[in-house]
């Protein structure tokens, strides 16, 4: 563990790369186009295969060596393509015209999120000495950052990549506060999102057919 | 023994099986009959042998019974039983009207089978980890059980309910990070530091500040599934829109797991740091449940919200429960949730019935089912009885013994705020019910189900499950009560 300690090659590495999975959340709160969003998810989670690596490389670990595999095959390659193909090119999904706030104003509210993450995930909560502390904060700001956009858009598209993003910072935070997490567990979770995010574009297409457009202001049918 | 606990959870995949190699509703509902039935009577079986002795433990306790997991397994297990006999039923009615197309069939027994399996695997487990991993598996089957008609409605209500409820357990995955992360410095393998019994053995050696904040993010992670208000709101909608047993099984089975989930955490919490915290927390979250269910539940409209806002209120009481803590509130809460199962399995497969024949869910257009379908209308009304509370049925047992173990260790006020609401709820309910139940017969419903073996398979889990809530209400059965002691002892 102490290799990867801040001052370390492998921990700078890792704190640059979640600067860069930090600006990836940003960049998809900041847009406004469904290819962007999912390109962007894909950068993501092509850093996320990045740190992974990092750690895995650190600590001798096959475990996480096929972890980080996994995620850039499935997350980084496997879910944007699938979703582009199924959302651009079949459903001619384009421009997310269902933004509850300006564009503005929620990337403020992002920058005061990431101040909070601070605040909270600083060192003050979490042991001296720990693998690469800088992560952890930034971890919980991408969180933070996917959940804000579950908020503030209302298209069932942005919502599903704002849930993506939120799980990404988990498994970030997973990855590298707790390095030994046990595969099965990290497995099983990187299956589940798989599954999520098949059942979640099955019901996208199926929402698309039946309401022609996905907002889910559409769907205020639901009494409260 | 192992073997029995792999197989209890794999039993219910046998209707799976048989729609994939056919997608008609009569094989496929045996097989998941037979499915059902078998996973009851093992885990009646496993309940039983972890009530004599040490937990099943294997595979570094990635399998893990003990008598808590043998309470909540039988209880799931007797709901996916009336359930899987409810859907053989239900789903004859749909196919043979046509409204089910056979890839929906198909869909339905295949998703109510992973569904099943996904719950019973979450009991079974002693891995937080994994235990995370089966309830996400278990929301995302769940889902297209919900989204299975293809109405616009239900379409959105599967969306709410994956996309609130998925946010919620990653809120949980984020609280099983930080009680892992709160015993990294403890002696021990990485997989023991994610199992229960490691955690509540070390409980008060955990780092207390991550602790803390592991246990409320998992309350409030799992809590959305359990539909604890206010992250309730995905809970009616998914539960109007579901097929009638399918709702069953969400509201008998699936909250059940989810507050399994919270109970493991508090029993952690109550030895880390001490029992006031969790106690507080829950008891917070419980009041606003109770209260939210009972402000909807006056509320007149679709009958089957009606019922979902009722489990809502339940689940606040059996979190009252265990917030008021101690032997009594302990064993009011595990008894409630075995209680408010059966009621609520009842009360959902009656209505699903009630939808089939009136072709309606709202409640006002609903009239005289007793004299229309007088085995469903009996079924209702007692249910409904039940379900709010009044004797001779369990749920009265369970709530007067939640009411004294709040009198033994808590504030009286509380007590009687959730006596007022238990009053308010049994009116708002009854007056709808009612309603519905009585009246003059409509001559154009007849029973949905056609011939006799339809109908016995319909009226079946119905009278299982009264008759189950009458004897709970009267006597308590030996083997419920060691497992609820069992339970207890796990707890504590």
């Amino acid at each position: 563990m102490q290799s990867l300690s801040a001052a370390s090659v492998p921990g700078v590495i890792l704190d640059l790369d979640a600067v860069l999975i930090l600006l990836s959340a940003f960049a998809c709160l900041g847009s406004k186009l469904f290819d962007r969003y999912l390109a962007y998810y894909g950068a993501q989670s092509v850093l996320l295969a990045v740190a992974a690596g990092t750690v895995a490389f650190v600590q001798h670990s096959p475990a996480l060596w096929i972890l980080a595999g996994l995620t850039l095959l499935l997350k980084g390659l496997g879910i944007p393509l699938a979703a582009r193909h199924l959302l651009v090119r079949r459903l001619q999904l384009k421009r997310d015209a269902g933004l509850a706030a300006g564009l503005s104003f929620s990337l403020i509210v992002g920058a005061a999120l990431c101040t909070f993450a601070y605040l909270v995930a600083g060192q003050r909560t979490l042991a001296v000495g720990l693998v690469a502390t800088a992560v952890v904060p930034l971890s919980t700001a991408v969180v933070l950052l996917g959940a804000l956009t579950m908020v503030v858009r209302r298209h069932a598209v942005a919502q599903l990549i704002g849930w993506l993003i939120m799980e990404n910072g988990v498994f970030l935070g997973a990855i590298v506060l707790t390095a030994s997490f046990p595969f099965i567990v990290e497995a099983g979770i990187l299956f589940d999102v798989i599954a999520a995010v098949l059942i979640m574009l099955a019901m996208v297409s199926g929402l698309a057919q039946q309401l022609g457009e996905t907002g889910t202001s559409e769907m205020r049918g639901l009494a409260e | 023994m192992t073997i029995l606990a792999v197989l209890v959870a794999a039993f219910p995949l046998s209707g799976s099986l048989a729609a994939l190699v056919t997608p008609r509703a009569r094989p496929a509902g045996w097989a998941a009959l037979a499915g059902g039935t078998l996973a009851l009577a093992g885990a009646t079986l496993l309940a039983v042998h972890v009530l004599g002795g040490p937990p099943v433990r294997t595979l570094h306790d990635f399998v893990y019974v003990d008598g808590l997991g043998g309470f909540f397994l039988v209880t799931v297990a007797l709901v996916i039983f009336l359930a899987s006999l409810g859907s053989a039923a239900y789903l004859r009615v749909e196919e043979a009207r046509g409204t089910m197309r056979p890839r929906q069939v198909r869909a339905y027994f295949v998703f109510f089978g992973l569904f099943a399996a996904t719950m019973l695997g979450a009991v079974e487990t002693g891995n937080l980890g994994l235990l995370f991993v089966l309830v996400e598996a278990s929301t995302l089957a769940s889902v297209v059980l919900v989204a299975l008609e293809g109405r616009p409605a239900a379409l959105a209500a599967g969306w709410k309910y994956v996309i609130i409820s998925s946010l919620g357990i990653t809120i949980a995955l984020v609280g099983t990070l930080f009680v892992y992360y709160a015993a990294t410095a403890l002696p021990g393998t990485p997989d023991q530091h994610l199992t229960w019994a490691f955690l509540v053995r070390h409980a008060s050696q955990l780092r207390v500040t991550s602790l803390r904040l592991g246990f409320l993010l998992a309350v409030v992670g799992y809590g959305t599934k359990v539909g604890l208000a206010p992250m309730h709101t995905w809970l009616p909608d998914a539960h109007a829109e579901a097929p009638g047993p399918a709702s069953a099984l969400l509201s008998g089975a699936l909250l059940n797991v989810a507050m399994y989930a919270v109970i493991r955490f508090l029993a952690i919490a109550d030895r880390g740091l001490g029992p006031a915290y969790g106690s507080h927390v829950l008891l917070v979250f419980g009041f606003l449940s109770a209260l939210v269910g009972a402000l909807f539940i006056v509320r007149r409209g679709d009958f089957k919200r009606l019922f979902a806002y009722s489990s809502v209120e339940h689940m606040g009481i059996i979190a009252i429960g265990l917030g008021f803590g101690g032997v009594l509130g302990l064993y009011g809460a595990l008894l409630h949730t075995l209680n408010h199962a059966i009621g609520k399995a009842l009360l959902f497969l009656s209505g699903g019935t009630v939808v089939l024949a009136y072709g309606t869910r709202r409640a006002e257009r609903v009239t005289g089912v007793l004299a229309t379908l007088p085995v469903t209308g009996a079924a209702l009304l007692l249910g409904a009885l039940a379900i709010v509370g009044s004797p001779p049925f369990g749920l009265f047992l369970s709530e007067l013994t939640i009411v004294r173990g709040g009198l033994a260790a808590a504030d009286p006020a509380l007590v009687a705020l959730l006596l007022l609401l238990l009053v308010i709820v049994f009116v708002a309910f009854m007056r709808t019910v009612a309603g519905m139940a009585l009246g003059p017969r409509l001559a154009a419903v007849v029973t949905p189900y056609r011939g006799r073996p339809a109908q016995l398979t319909a009226a079946l889990p119905l009278a299982l499950s009264l008759l189950a809530l009458l004897v709970l209400g009267l006597w308590i059965p030996g083997l419920v009560n060691s497992l609820i002691w069992q339970s207890i002892r796990v707890i504590r």
